[in-house]
This record gives C-alpha cells, sequence and structure tokens, in this order.
C-alpha cells in the first residue's frame, strides 16, 4: 500500500471553492473525464449539510507492461480503458468544511486509489463576520484543502477484477500462472509506483482545473463559467 | 455542465444542473439551508438515469461499492 499527501491553499472563499468543485468538469485540464451523473443529494435534515454522491466516466491509458498481464476485454485499442470513479461529498456551508471521497469502481484488483479530501475555510476569513454568499473578490479569503491517497494493488492475491464471472477467472488464471515464476509483491509494487507518479500528476492537473473554474467565477460569475464548460466540451468531443 | 452517462438524460440533467447552481450559490451557501428547491427535477432526471444505470448493470456496481466503503466513510468522517 502506498499514500500520497499534499497541502494546498485557494487565494479564494470558501463559497466560491465550493461551487468550483462541483463545476470543475470539464475543463482543459482534465479531458479525459467523459461523463458527470449526479446520483444521490440531498440536505440532512438534523445538521444542515449537503450530501451528494456523483458518478463519473474516465478514460484511463493504461502502461503497457500492465496491459499485458490483464484479460484482453479491458484494455481498448489504444491502451486505454474506461473507468467509474465514484465521488461522495459532505459540505457544512456554516463551519465552513467540505469533505470528499472519490475511489475507482472497476480494475480495484489491479489498483485500487481512493482519494480523500478535506476543504477548509481559513480561520482568518471567519474574522469577517457571517457568511455572505459568494464574495469572489475579496482575495484576503482562503481555503486550504488537504489531500490524502491511499493506492493499493491486490494483484497477486489473484483479485485483477473487482468484480468477476468465470470466463474473467479462467482467463485470468492463465495469465497469473504465466507470472508464477515473477514476484507477485513485485508487481503490486511496481503498479503501486505507477499510481503514486500518476495520482502526482493528477493532484496537480486538479489544482490547475480547479483555478481555471475559480479564476472564470472571478471574473464572470456562472455563467461565465457554463460558457468555458460549453467550449471545453466542444473540444472534448471533438468536431 | 459536465455531460450525461446517458445522452438521453442530457436535457433534464442540464435543467437540474443550472436549478441546482442557482439554489446553491444564491441560497444554500447564504444559510438558506434548509430545504433544496431543486428536488422535483432531480427526481425527473433519476428516473431517466436509473433506468440507464440498470441497464448497464452500474447499479449493482455501485451498491457493491457502497457496502465494501461504508465503513471506512464512517471512520473518515469520525477524524473531524
Amino acid at each position: 500500500m502506498k499514500c500520497f499527501y499534499n497541502e494546498h491553499a485557494y487565494d479564494y472563499p470558501f463559497s466560491a471553492v465550493s461551487l468550483a468543485y462541483f463545476l470543475r468538469y470539464p475543463n482543459r485540464y482534465s479531458r479525459h473525464v467523459l461523463s458527470t451523473d449526479v446520483i444521490e443529494q440531498f440536505i440532512d435534515p438534523n445538521t444542515h449539510r449537503l450530501h451528494s454522491t456523483r458518478l463519473h466516466l474516465k478514460r484511463t491509458k493504461i502502461p503497457l507492461n500492465i496491459l499485458k498481464l490483464v484479460p484482453k476485454r479491458l484494455g481498448g485499442s489504444d491502451h486505454s480503458a474506461q473507468s467509474y470513479i465514484l465521488e461522495t461529498s459532505v459540505i457544512d456551508p456554516t463551519q465552513g468544511w467540505m469533505k470528499t471521497e472519490s475511489r475507482n469502481l472497476e480494475w480495484t484488483g489491479i489498483l485500487s486509489v481512493v482519494e480523500r479530501q478535506h476543504y477548509q475555510r481559513l480561520l482568518a476569513s471567519e474574522n469577517a463576520g457571517a457568511l455572505d454568499g459568494i464574495s469572489l473578490d475579496r482575495k484576503s479569503e482562503q481555503t486550504t484543502v488537504y489531500t490524502n491517497v491511499t493506492l493499493r494493488s491486490r494483484f497477486g492475491q489473484g483479485m485483477v477484477f473487482g468484480r468477476r464471472n468465470d470466463t474473467d477467472k479462467k482467463e485470468e488464471d492463465n495469465k497469473t500462472g504465466l507470472l508464477s515464476s515473477l514476484s507477485a509483491a513485485g508487481i503490486e509494487r511496481t503498479i503501486e509506483l505507477i499510481g503514486v507518479r500518476r495520482t502526482r500528476d493528477a493532484v496537480s492537473k486538479g489544482k490547475q482545473g480547479m483555478n481555471l473554474v475559480l479564476e472564470r467565477l472571478r471574473s464572470g460569475g456562472i455563467m461565465c463559467v457554463l460558457e468555458g464548460i460549453r467550449q471545453d466540451r466542444k473540444a472534448t468531443l471533438g468536431p | 455542465m459536465a455531460a450525461s452517462i446517458a445522452p438521453e438524460c442530457n436535457e433534464i440533467k442540464e435543467k437540474y444542473d443550472t436549478c441546482f447552481l442557482k439554489w446553491y450559490s444564491e441560497k444554500y451557501l447564504r444559510g438558506n439551508t434548509t430545504s433544496n428547491e431543486c428536488e422535483e427535477l432531480f427526481t425527473k432526471y433519476k428516473t431517466c438515469l436509473n433506468k440507464v444505470l440498470k441497464e448497464r448493470g452500474i447499479d449493482t456496481m455501485l451498491e457493491d461499492a457502497r457496502k465494501g466503503s461504508s465503513e471506512t466513510d464512517a471512520e473518515f468522517l469520525k477524524k473531524s
């Protein structure tokens, strides 16, 4: 198992950052996100916190040496595969925090990635008094985000799939048979290290995407963000 | 907003997304946190989406994921 940790501060108030979180796809740093759907959304009647569950479909590029090890039907011809990501979030606008968790639903045997983020309004901004909506131009307000990613491969435990059926099992057995001379732990470590490298890159791109959305919010409000999304979506889907 | 996984739900999704953003930024974030005004649109969007999730077997995948992660979620929230 490997862990990745990162701390970052956005120069925007919490309200804007939490709004940008919902608006962050698609953007030019996340062209691999194909779709986003809201599965569940409700307010807890006691805490008044907003709970959301979203499902993203993302395109993943698989390194060639790993592609050789996985059953054929999973790999696309261009070494890419699609993967569902489940994202849950809880927001408390009064206390000024948001907690999110994203995990992949497929490929979990090869590599299970769980990203947890904790967004927190900086204490200094609380001196400004009660929450006054999206005060986007107040640059003095900041929001910190703590990101924690856990990566775990169970490749050596014969768990290529999160779910499996008989055909998968048969093909999987053949593949793992070929691997018997190799160290399963070594393969897991390699996969996890590739995962960490990609995570570092993904977290950095995620910040760039958030900053792009926040900048659009500051310059033109939600309409500007939606227009930007329309353009980014066109670029993603192609002509 | 981002596209839906099901093209046939894009229209209702866009209506819901627009409603949600307006409500979230103008009401919820300003302290009016008791009700979500977009529930009716969400029900319609969900009806459209659930059909597709079922057809593609995504609903069972979601259920499995929820069962598997409920324990870790509880631990995570406890830490606050």
